[in-house]
């Protein structure tokens, strides 16, 4: 989207109407203060041929302008322009002055008032005036003209005086446009970073009382769509609590039974395939607790909000359920616990111990050793296990991550589910999951590292 | 003995009773909530097994229902739910013990004879475990009928231990139960009281195991 930021939108919708604004303010401004300006001057410029006629005189017969030189000099200059003059008797002979100066128009000939035009006297642009003057009982005609010198400085002024502020005026609210978007939509940032802080476990409405009350029905629309994100969460939820129950109660009453029979004197083919139902049994209820699992620990799986877990008491808690069946396989399960504080979902981080645990016991080969460990290391929490089994290979170590692969000429019953639940529940606490050899380049090592407490 | 199981699916609760039946107990079962709160009103059961989720009156309620009235029947809590939540609340109301369906029997054999050990040996002066007996009144313990000589300490420690079979018990929470308030047990102490415990009772078949860096387990008696 090319027009996509606010900001440019805003601007170039200012942008003409200011420019317009701007335009037709500075014509007016121009034209009101230019106007009286030079009504002024041009009443200067008269006042010079209305002094100018008194001095029209009849010397022996003839008309002639009595005008000493020094008069003439002060008449001739002011402080900016050159005035010239031109007096004409009745039939148009010159009487004095400067004979180039250009009539007025004909349709502007004075009658019995003066006129003002404009016209070029030796090649600069002049503002004159022509009036009629009594002279020996006749009229004559008198015309003065003067440079633009002042005329144009006065637009200058103008322009200056007026113009300049206006268009300085019109920068400044297009700067102000563009700073004052970026602040006008500071509260957009500061809800955008609330908005960032929500996560699937922590669906908490947005608190709409800081902010501005035009976000006001965003922010109500948002926190709607995050009850109905939180209902479809705990929707989920409670359907995988229903499956789960769905699921496992006849897996155990399918083992009860297979048990049974298999406790009772049976031929060998009987015992047999009974034995092929157990274990099948047995991996189906296995597959389902650890789809269930994955289920969970997805984002958006569980929406229990997170809190302290010691990881030394999370181990402690298990650490009957492993020993058994480590035991069952003649492996010598141990644990090295430090205290270990994080704030996680306790069921979740259980279930990522124990997958790793369980990984141990199914791959270790018998008589092996197994070793639980949680702490910290470098100010960070950890739960890790080691084993002294086969190890996973370097080249193996990001697949044997991804769901449902198995690592080439594995033995045992895993769904290759484990280590990607392990995964999903360490990204679910921002932790890193590390799997490397075990002391002594033998064995595997396993480590979920969370974040600094 | 007697127990009483209160599962909804019937061919789990068929499973349970053959199983059950099998190791000697007379078994009852109850299908629905409110019938296992009136069974357990009219009779006296040595151990309830209850599945939390059954229709109607759920386990949480049912066991409510009988802590409420003063059962001190053990109860094992059977779920195919697994939230820590369901684990706390369960054991907070009161159940003895939880398993997380499906389950193996043997295990479940396992911790039936437990509880119900467990709750005798409250009741009763005598723990029995195998060829082991502890007479808790006369102070007295006999190993295959012969009386065995025991120190204070190491009477203190296999009480705590059989008191919790195939459950692994902690070396500080051994220190815990054996030490007196002004004293100060080294863990090193307890490894000296679970050996001179080993050469009493390994020739008998009795077997402590030692769970590398936590603690020990008394293991189930087998005939070998």
């Amino acid at each position: 989207m090319a027009d996509a930021s606010l900001r440019e939108q805003l601007l170039r919708l200012l942008l003409l109407p200011v420019a317009c604004i701007l335009a037709v303010s500075s014509v007016a401004a121009y034209y009101l203060a230019r106007e009286p300006a030079t009504d002024a001057y041009d009443g200067a410029l008269i006042d010079a041929g209305i002094a100018l006629a008194d001095r029209i005189h009849v010397r022996d017969g003839t008309l002639a302008v009595d005008l000493p030189s020094a008069a003439e000099q002060i008449l001739r200059t002011d402080q900016f322009d050159t005035i010239y003059y031109l007096v004409r008797d009745p039939s148009g002979k010159l009487i004095a002055g400067d004979a180039g100066i250009p009539p007025p128009p004909v349709a502007q000939r004075p009658q019995d008032r003066s006129v003002f035009y404009d016209a070029t006297y030796r090649d600069t642009r002049v503002r004159a005036a022509a009036l009629l003057a009594p002279c020996g009982g006749r009229v004559c005609t008198i015309t003065v003209a003067e440079t633009t010198r002042k005329r144009d400085r006065l637009v200058r002024e103008i322009l200056l005086g007026s113009v300049m502020p206006q268009a300085l005026l019109a920068v400044l609210t297009l700067a102000l446009v563009w700073f004052g978007v970026a602040r006008g939509l500071a509260p957009l940032e500061r809800l955008s970073g609330e908005i960032r802080k929500l996560s699937p476990r922590d669906l908490r409405p947005i608190e709409p009382a800081q902010a501005p009350a035009e976000t006001r029905p965003l922010i109500e629309a948002l926190n709607q769509l995050l009850v109905q994100v939180e209902e479809s969460n705990r929707n989920q939820q409670r359907f995988l609590a229903n499956a789960a129950h769905q699921l496992r109660t006849p897996l155990a009453g399918l083992r009860a039974h297979a048990e049974l029979a298999l406790a009772q004197p049976l031929s060998e083919e009987s015992r047999a395939e009974i034995e092929q139902v157990h274990s099948a049994t047995v991996r189906i209820a296995r597959l389902a607790n650890q789809l269930l699992a994955l289920a969970r620990a997805e984002r958006g799986g569980r929406v229990e909000p997170h809190s302290a877990v010691d990881l030394k008491g999370l181990a402690e808690g298990a650490a009957d359920e492993w020993v058994h069946s480590a035991l069952a396989r003649d492996l010598d399960l141990g644990f090295e616990l430090a205290p270990a504080s994080v704030s996680g979902d306790a069921l979740l981080l259980r279930e990522a111990l124990g997958n790793l645990v369980h990984n141990s016991i199914e791959y270790a080969p018998r008589g092996g050793h197994i070793t639980v460990r949680t702490g910290a290391r470098n100010g960070r929490p950890f739960m890790e296990i080691e084993d002294d089994g086969s190890g996973i290979p370097p080249q193996e170590r990001e697949r044997v991550l991804e769901r449902f692969y198995r690592m080439p000429g594995t033995a045992g019953t895993g769904s290759g589910l484990g280590l990607a639940i392990v995964r999903e529940i360490a990204a679910g606490h921002g932790a890193a999951l590390e799997i490397s050899h075990g002391m002594g380049g033998h064995g595997c090592r396993v480590a979920i590292t969370f974040p600094h407490g | 003995m007697r127990i009483l199981i209160v599962e909804d699916d019937p061919s789990l609760a068929s499973g349970l009773t053959r199983i059950l039946e099998a190791e000697g107990y007379a078994v009852d079962v109850a299908g629905r909530g409110e019938e296992a709160v009136g069974a357990a009103r009219g009779e006296r059961f040595d151990l309830v097994i209850l599945d939390i989720g059954l229709p109607g009156m759920d386990g949480f309620e049912v066991l409510r229902r009988l802590r409420g009235a003063e059962h001190r029947v053990p109860v094992l809590v059977l779920t195919a739910r697994d939230t820590v939540s369901d684990r706390v609340h369960g054991l907070d109301l009161g159940a003895d013990d939880y398993m997380a369906k499906p389950f193996a029997m043997p295990e479940l054999a396992a911790r039936v004879r437990a509880l119900i050990r467990r709750s005798q040996a409250q009741t009763g002066p005598k723990i029995l475990h195998g060829p082991l007996t502890l007479d808790t009144v006369a102070r007295r313990a006999y190993l295959a009928g012969e009386p065995l000589e025991l120190a204070a300490r190491e009477w203190a420690v296999l009480e705590v231990l059989l008191g919790k079979v195939e459950k692994i018990v902690s070396k500080e929470s051994i220190i815990q139960a054996v030490a007196g308030w002004d004293e100060d047990l080294s863990p090193n102490a307890i490894e000296v009281y679970i050996s001179r415990l080993r050469t009493k009772l390994e020739r008998a078949g009795v077997h402590i195991r030692t769970v590398r860096g936590f603690g020990y387990m008394l293991e189930e008696f087998k005939i070998r």
